[in-house]
């Protein structure tokens, strides 16, 4: 008796009081539900799909096992949307870090009109995917306003060399469609790595660069030995954000290509394909085996990320 | 946001003696604002264009002028009456989707990030970990069964699709995560003095705790309200009638048939753009402190 009310009053005091743990409980009731069915029970469910035959309105048919998982592996359009995915990822992401990096060193330096900068380098990163690939198509289409530009900037024979004409279509090519999209991302995206990267420049603690400063380091040195390293945790928090945004490349691939990814398979990317298997071919177990698929990839890119920046320091 | 979580700043007085007269620094400086200003102008002026492009003719509008000649609102007429559906009513179904994920994510993730923040309850961390490992789940993987799941509720068709999108989009973990964070920053004080007073749980959340945070609560108003607007993937996951398409989505239909066509296209991406722009240009604070801290780890 005596022990069960010792128990009691250690929960009560560990928990609080009935009332306190009924008012946790009913105040997270709807988002935990909502988490709970639509995304983690989501994954189960995908991953049942992705072993039946999946019938559009009836639901499980036939256990077919790994077999999509089978087929998916051997597809080329998918070993070409891996291709594409991971291209753009190489060339992406450090962009986009060392972009970031530059300009929150530079909006985190004691400079004139400092918020206009960080407002002006976010600005692009706030118009909906959808309207800002309309405005890129129309900015590089042939007779738009980049080929108007490097013609008036005199940089044409620099581009003639490279072997792109004075009107050359740069996303109706199949050589360059990808490395504009890519371009535009990296346009838009850098300033919401920048705003990263400041959070954590701002809380490096102003004695280590007095001390730094004592010694006798310039800026160059105080840089890279100090700033860098110290951003470690923030290095691996963008990386991964911009991995994870490179890989479920879709809106701006399906808006500038269309459903095939045009010219050619240059923009199919693994997302495109997934929404391709599910809804032009109606496919919906062989598209939620491609999800798993890339939730895998995603997953091993994050640890493989892990591996290489290092755990999260303890005064994080 | 991020700046009431910092350590106590020391005064520092002692700081800042550049050395005068370095010359290195100064033309570093000089070198520092004329790619500051560039990269600025690279930011904008493609917007600029747009809306240029959007009061050109079409002839015009691929010539490299700045000032439309002659200025016309063509392209705009020709938005708003040409298409199918109205430019006016993709405009509404973005604002009621946008509006609504706004609501619900205010609502339920202030409650949760309380609960999550200042209640004891059995379980609470290890729900709160599930919270947010949901950010660790990729859209596209859910696609497939979220899709298999509104079906079922009879929330893919018709009208009711509405209700599918913004179940989907009602509530994001960030959301969750920053208001806890915020509330976890409040002084406890305010609360032992509401609970003297026979305050409960939910007055105290309702009338102190909710009035101290409206910081947080606009941020995560803003962030919220931007994503839903600009939400791509799940509108064309779930909105298969025409009717209900939000912006982004006729957008994309309207690249098709307006072609080359480019200022009404302009005129339509303008629109698209501009309820975003206006909340940038007056809460451009809550932008940038919500995008920080949910960005700082927990």
């Amino acid at each position: 008796m005596a022990a069960a009310a010792t128990r009691r009053r250690r929960f009560v005091i560990r928990y609080g009081s009935g009332r306190e743990i009924f008012a946790g409980y009913a105040l997270i009731a709807i988002p935990l539900i909502l988490f709970l069915v639509l995304n983690i029970g989501s994954i189960l469910f995908a991953l049942v799909i992705s072993v039946f035959e999946w019938q559009f309105r009836g639901g499980a048919g036939e256990f077919v096992g790994p077999g999509n998982y089978e087929r998916l592996l051997a597809d080329r359009t998918f070993h070409k949307a891996i291709y594409n995915v991971v291209t753009y990822a190489l060339w992406v992401v450090p962009l986009q870090m060392a972009l970031g990096l530059l300009l929150a060193v530079i909006v985190n330096a004691k400079i004139r009109g400092q918020t206009f900068f960080r407002a002006a380098f976010y600005f692009p990163a706030i118009a909906s995917s959808a309207a800002i690939t309309v405005l890129f198509i129309f900015i590089m289409q042939p007779e738009g306003l980049f080929n108007g530009l490097r013609a008036a900037l005199g940089l044409n024979p620099i581009f003639e060399a490279l072997g792109f004409g004075p009107r050359h279509n740069w996303l109706g090519s199949a050589s360059t469609a990808l490395g504009s999209i890519m371009a535009l991302n990296i346009w838009t995206t850098s300033g919401t790595m920048m705003l990263f990267y400041l959070a954590s420049l701002q809380s490096i603690s102003r004695e280590v660069y007095e001390a730094a400063r004592i010694d006798g380091a310039n800026a160059w040195h105080t840089f890279w030995r100090i700033t860098f390293p110290l951003l470690k945790p923030a290095h691996f928090f963008v990386a991964t954000v911009s991995v994870i945004g490179a890989l479920q490349l879709f809106d701006q691939a399906y808006i500038g290509g269309g459903s095939n990814g045009d010219p050619n398979f240059s923009l199919m990317s693994i997302v495109l394909y997934l929404y391709n298997a599910a809804f032009r071919q109606v496919n919906l177990d062989y598209a939620a085996a491609v999800g798993i698929v890339l939730f895998v990839i995603i997953f091993g890119a994050t640890l493989v990320q892990r591996q290489l920046f290092g755990r999260t320091p303890a005064w994080q | 946001m991020t700046r009431t979580q910092a350590a106590p700043l020391r005064p520092d007085s002692s700081v800042e003696v550049a050395p005068v007269g370095d010359r290195g620094r100064r033309s570093r400086r000089a070198l520092g604002y004329g790619f500051l200003t560039a990269y600025a102008l690279l930011m904008f002026v493609p917007f600029a264009w747009t809306v240029i492009t959007s009061f050109k003719t079409q002839p015009d509008s691929v010539r490299m002028t700045f000032i439309p000649d002659p200025i016309t609102v063509e392209g705009w007429q020709r938005a708003f009456n040409e298409l199918n559906p109205p430019v006016m009513q993709l405009f509404l179904n973005s604002a009621i989707i946008a509006g609504t994920v706004t609501i619900t994510n205010v609502v339920l993730g202030s409650m949760a990030g309380y609960a999550f923040a200042r209640l004891r309850f059995p379980g609470r961390e290890f729900l709160f970990l599930l919270v947010l490992g949901t950010l660790m789940i990729p859209d596209q993987l859910r696609m497939v069964p979220v899709y298999q799941i509104m079906q079922t509720l009879g929330l893919s068709r018709g009208d009711l699709q509405y209700g599918g999108v913004i179940l989907i989009l009602a509530i994001s973990a960030t959301s969750v995560f920053l208001l806890r964070q915020y509330f976890l920053t409040i002084p406890r004080d305010l609360e032992e003095a509401a609970k003297i007073d026979g305050a409960g749980f939910f007055t105290t959340f309702w009338r102190v705790m909710l009035p101290l945070a409206s910081p947080a609560l606009a941020a995560v108003a803003i962030l919220s309200f931007q994503g839903a607007w600009n939400g791509f993937f799940w509108p064309l996951i779930i909105m298969s009638e025409r009717d209900n398409w939000t912006l982004p989505l006729g957008l994309t239909q309207f690249r098709f048939e307006f072609f080359t066509q480019w200022p009404p296209l302009m005129a339509v991406v303008a629109l698209a753009t501009l309820p975003i722009l206006v909340l940038y240009l007056f809460f451009q604070r809550y932008f940038v402190e919500g995008i920080a801290a949910s960005g700082v780890k927990g």
